[in-house]
């Protein structure tokens, strides 16, 4: 591995974990969208910053930038609070507005700049280690190593200094506001963190790819855990084992490295949207299956419980008396005998003790919805969890 | 209940997109009372309440806790939200929600330690959570979850409880539950204000009461104000007719 390769793959982790941060509280205040209207809208910024500077690299352009991503925001809020239009309906509004002012005034000066709507759009991490810093004619490295890592330090030292307020906030606002966390102050906070982080990773994947890996790391991490500092870890987890992977998956492929780095992203997503353990689609069909069978397995039980009579409970009538399939008959009476609710004696299906109680806590819990009744069948049955 | 007054609002009035949800409200509320506040949807209880807490703010008018304003009085005051204003599926445990009751005295950027992490603990044990304490709040039961919001206030140990209709969507035994702590709250001469939807069972759950429809129809002791007229004055049809005009 060369050096130019590992600096890419460096610069491309940090970009990472510079937007997994502030993305995963964009998934959880679902502003996701937000991030999508910043990183279109901050392009006049970007372009005015970089006319005065002539330098894609300097501050001024950051500054600039992260001012349109505010004033983005502040936009679609203001035309939001006039109730005459919804949220994404404004967001629709004000980010082409934005962009397409940052591309008529690239195309108006096309000729003696060298900013093109393609590396705005898409970003050239390929190029990123030809831009050195030089300190007294020193090289120190690549540029967007330095801006990045700038902007990721930032970032974290934020997020460790307001942590219990920005998880307050997201969750309660009301309780925040009661108790002097101004929200305001916290949401706008927020809102100059991901501009900046955009900015910053503006540079090495472009204005597209930049949402994709604000959002898609927390929405994957978001399906794996309830733990919010878990979250976070993983999507800083997820993040940067998409840049490494996509980096690869580009030099393999002879294919563009912000474009592997989403695709990795997107398989990521698809990947834990399938197999995550209880919010998975294949997890959340199983459950479903299991509440079926144990909706009938319980309707069963309380047709035993309700008749006496032996005609009622021959093993070979049941079946005309419930109105089932073969199939669907047997595997609830294989589980009932299973789970020692019912016993079969000459034919005859009798309730246990057990099954006649479990019953009773059944049925008394979905007449009176009282949680405390089924505290101890939670753990056998999916029915009852919710 | 003291002679002391908890809460003191003068002339307040609160507009949304300049339209008034609350008209020149004056509102006594003396210290050591359980009160509630009933009206008709759109009356803007909701809204009185936060309002007090300064998550509103109003277009006029004032709004004092002990005589100061709310700012200077914020750790005397807890505050439970409508159980549907969160999103529940925000990845949390119970203990944790309880611990967000702390972060008011902890202030900006300090971290909870034992000592906010024990209070919170003993919040829980005091609604029967503790077993729940590190659920996910997305696996707890409606009636639950009112109970993690009661126990968040509880660790406020604060002198005045505002709370938006705790008693929604929960089950008969929570409910019971709720009215004892609320109870308790008032023997220890604490205030809590409560938005009411049940008229039923204000004579035997409060002592004190507020009328609201837009404007103040009536404040004061339970047996004295809870009759036919103020009832008909707040969602009588009459009264609907002249706000409408």
């Amino acid at each position: 591995m060369s050096s130019a390769q590992l600096e890419i793959q460096l610069i491309a982790s940090l970009v990472a974990i510079a937007c997994a941060i502030p993305g995963t509280f964009l998934v959880l205040r679902k502003m996701a969208m937000i991030s999508d209207a910043i990183s279109h809208s901050i392009l006049p910024g970007i372009v005015i910053g970089f006319f005065i500077t002539q330098d894609l690299n300097s501050p001024l352009l950051i500054v600039l930038a992260a001012l349109t991503g505010v004033i983005t925001v502040v936009l679609v809020e203001q035309i939001q609070k006039t109730g005459l239009v919804k949220e994404d309906t404004a967001i629709g509004l004000v980010f082409p507005a934005l962009f397409s002012i940052g591309v008529i005034m690239i195309a108006k000066n096309a000729n003696d700049v060298h900013l093109d709507v393609d590396a705005v759009l898409l970003g050239e991490l390929a190029f990123a280690p030809f831009d050195r810093l030089l300190i007294s004619g020193i090289d120190v490295g690549p540029k967007s190593l330095w801006i990045i890592g700038t902007i990721l330090l930032i970032t974290v030292g934020l997020l460790f200094a307001f942590f219990k307020e920005l998880k307050l906030s997201t969750f309660d606002a009301g309780l925040a506001a009661s108790l002097g966390f101004s929200p305001v102050a916290i949401h706008y906070g927020l809102m100059t963190v991901s501009s900046i982080t955009t900015v910053g990773a503006f540079d090495a994947v472009g204005a597209i790819l930049v949402v994709a890996l604000m959002i898609a790391p927390a929405a994957s991490a978001y399906l794996l855990t309830t733990d919010l500092k878990k979250m976070l870890f993983l999507s800083i987890l997820f993040g940067v084992f998409s840049a490494i992977s996509g980096y690869w998956v580009a030099h393999w492929l002879d294919a563009s490295i912000a474009g592997s780095i989403t695709t990795m992203l997107g398989l990521l997503f698809l990947v834990v949207y399938l197999f995550a353990p209880s919010k998975g689609l294949i997890a959340v069909m199983y459950r479903e299956k299991q509440q079926k069978i144990e909706v009938s397995l319980l309707t069963f039980l309380l047709h035993l419980k309700n008749h006496n009579e032996e005609n009622e409970r021959h093993v070979n009538h049941l079946r005309e008396h419930i109105n089932w399939q073969k199939i669907r008959a047997k595997t609830v009476v294989d589980l009932a005998l299973k789970n020692n609710m019912i016993t079969i004696d000459n034919q005859i299906v009798s309730l246990t003790e057990k099954g006649d109680d479990f019953t009773s806590q059944a049925i008394d819990y979905i007449i009176t919805n009282e949680d405390a009744q089924i505290e101890d069948m939670k753990d056998d049955f999916f029915l009852f969890r919710g | 209940m003291s002679n002391k007054i908890a809460v003191q609002v003068d002339d307040l009035t609160v507009a949304y997109n300049y339209k008034p949800v609350l008209w020149d409200i004056d509102l006594e509320i003396p210290e050591g009372v359980l009160m509630a506040i009933v009206g008709p949807n759109g009356a803007g209880k909701s809204t009185l309440i936060k309002s007090i807490l300064g998550i509103l703010k109003p277009i006029a008018g004032s709004v004092s806790i002990y005589g100061k304003s709310y700012d200077k009085q914020r750790s005397l005051v807890a505050y439970v939200p409508q159980k549907g204003s969160v999103d529940w599926d925000f990845p949390t445990t119970a203990l944790d929600v309880v611990m967000m009751g702390t972060y008011g005295s902890l202030g900006w950027i300090k971290r909870p330690g034992q000592k906010q992490k024990k209070a919170a603990l003993e919040a829980l044990e005091q609604v029967g959570m503790l077993p729940f304490k590190n659920r996910q709040i997305s696996q707890l039961s409606g009636g639950q979850q009112q109970r993690i919001f009661l126990a968040r206030a509880l660790v406020q140990d604060a002198s005045i409880y505002f709370m938006d209709e705790p008693f929604q969507g929960v089950d008969a035994t929570t409910e019971i539950a709720i009215i004892n702590i609320l109870k308790a709250l008032r023997k220890a001469n604490k205030t809590v204000i409560v938005v009411h939807h049940d008229l039923q069972t204000v004579p035997e759950y409060f002592d004190w009461v507020t009328f609201l429809n837009v404007k103040k129809i009536a404040t004061g002791p339970v047996k004295d104000i809870f009759n036919d007229d103020n009832l008909t004055k707040t969602y009588g049809i009459n009264y609907k007719v002249s706000i409408h005009k």
